[in-house]
């Protein structure tokens, strides 16, 4: 065989077996890994909402969906607001609970709000995933900062400065999760109590 | 052989002596257990690549080496980060950015071209558990250090009272570069001892 065309059909041969074994692991693992992430999302929702025996997902379209075109599909999937609603045990409606995200300083972060039927109060807040610098933005975590936001409604300016105090050397993250969560009670409640 | 397994732990150790793939050493070493997944990670994917490479280094013609090390490589390191990504999830939201980045990593294609190319199956495995565990220990001992100093706590357990004052730059780049600056003086003063006292 001549060498440029050993070389082509070796890397060839490497390069699809390669692709099949990645296609296998691909498929096993990516089952799990779509489960442990709406496992992990739901019991979050626990977490933010005290007392809740059952959640129920609640999902609110913001345009029409036109089934016949694929692209507008997938757009309207991706404006659809995923609410979780937190039930007792005698099947009550606690609350309801959001993801909120925003561009922190290295990177998305996203948290859970739980948010209290009657009064529409936030209840607590979780912080779901992010990449803060650790020892200085991975503080959002903290009960002392999520707590500021506990009992804040729509109708409060959820802005640091304002009534918010800010972490000392964190002030992109905090202000970054500040935002997420402003931005998301607004439109977590109009799409909410708008679809009843 | 059991030069080969030891070589990779101290007299060729790839993040003090021989100062390759310090990228994820200086930035996952942020706590000491990641510090220790990273280098278990990296270890799998060095054993696996190595014995293939070895394997297969009749077959593949030289001038393309390269790419079909790297495609072994990154066939490895894929399985690695869709495992753990499936099984340790906790894990791997820490240190899901870096995993993909071992297919970059000098130690992996260093050993692959200097080593594995050369010679038998299991020699080339077993400098790569070597390679991989000196890895492994120069980033648990460095993590250590800077948990240990930047929050106060080791392997996730607070060592420190709630609020006792620590060096927060510890858990920042610039005290990656300090910690692993002092640890390679330190090792290289430890070397020049031996060579004293030997000769």
């Amino acid at each position: 065989m001549n060498e440029s065309l050993r070389m082509v059909v070796v890397l060839a041969i490497i390069g699809m077996v390669s692709a099949g074994i990645l296609s296998v692991v691909y498929g096993t693992t990516s089952v799990i890994i779509e489960e442990n992430a709406a496992r992990a999302l739901e019991s979050a929702v626990y977490e933010v909402l005290p007392g809740t025996a059952s959640v129920e997902i609640i999902r609110r379209q913001a345009n029409e969906l036109r089934v016949d075109d694929p692209k507008e599909m997938r757009e309207a999937e991706q404006e659809t607001t995923l609410i979780y609603q937190g039930l007792d045990a005698q099947g009550n409606v606690l609350g309801y609970a959001f993801v909120g995200e925003a561009n922190g300083y290295g990177g998305v972060i996203r948290l859970l709000v739980g948010v209290d039927e009657a009064t529409d109060q936030i209840l607590n807040v979780k912080v779901l995933s992010h990449s803060e610098t650790p020892g200085l933005g991975d503080r959002i975590e903290g009960e002392g900062f999520r707590n500021r936001f506990v009992g804040k409604t729509v109708e409060d300016p959820i802005t640091i400065g304002q009534d918010i105090d800010n972490l000392s050397g964190a002030t992109v993250s905090a202000t970054a999760a500040t935002d997420a969560i402003r931005r998301g009670l607004s439109e977590a409640l109009a799409a909410y109590r708008g679809g009843e | 052989m059991w030069k080969d397994f030891v070589r990779g732990l101290w007299a060729d150790n790839p993040t003090f002596r021989l100062n390759i793939g310090l990228c994820p050493v200086l930035a996952v070493t942020v706590s000491a257990l990641n510090g220790l997944s990273m280098g278990l990670a990296t270890t799998l994917v060095l054993i696996c690549s190595s014995a293939l490479i070895s394997l297969l280094k009749n077959l593949i013609p030289a001038k393309v080496r390269i790419p079909a090390f790297i495609i072994v490589i990154a066939t490895f390191v894929t399985i690695v980060d869709l495992v753990m990504h499936a099984y340790l999830p906790d894990l791997h939201s820490v240190l899901g950015l870096f995993i993909p980045l071992i297919v970059v990593n000098c130690i992996v294609l260093g050993r692959a071209e200097a080593f594995a190319a050369k010679h038998s199956v299991l020699r080339s495995a077993v400098d790569g558990i070597g390679m991989g565990l000196g890895f492994t220990w120069a980033l648990t001992l460095l993590g250590a250090i800077r948990e240990l100093l930047g929050s106060g706590s080791l392997f996730g357990m607070a060592l420190l009272p709630e609020g006792a004052t620590t060096l927060g730059i510890m858990s920042l780049p610039p005290g990656a570069f300090i910690t692993l600056g002092l640890l390679m003086a330190m090792m290289n003063m430890i070397t020049a001892r031996q060579k004293k006292t030997a000769s």
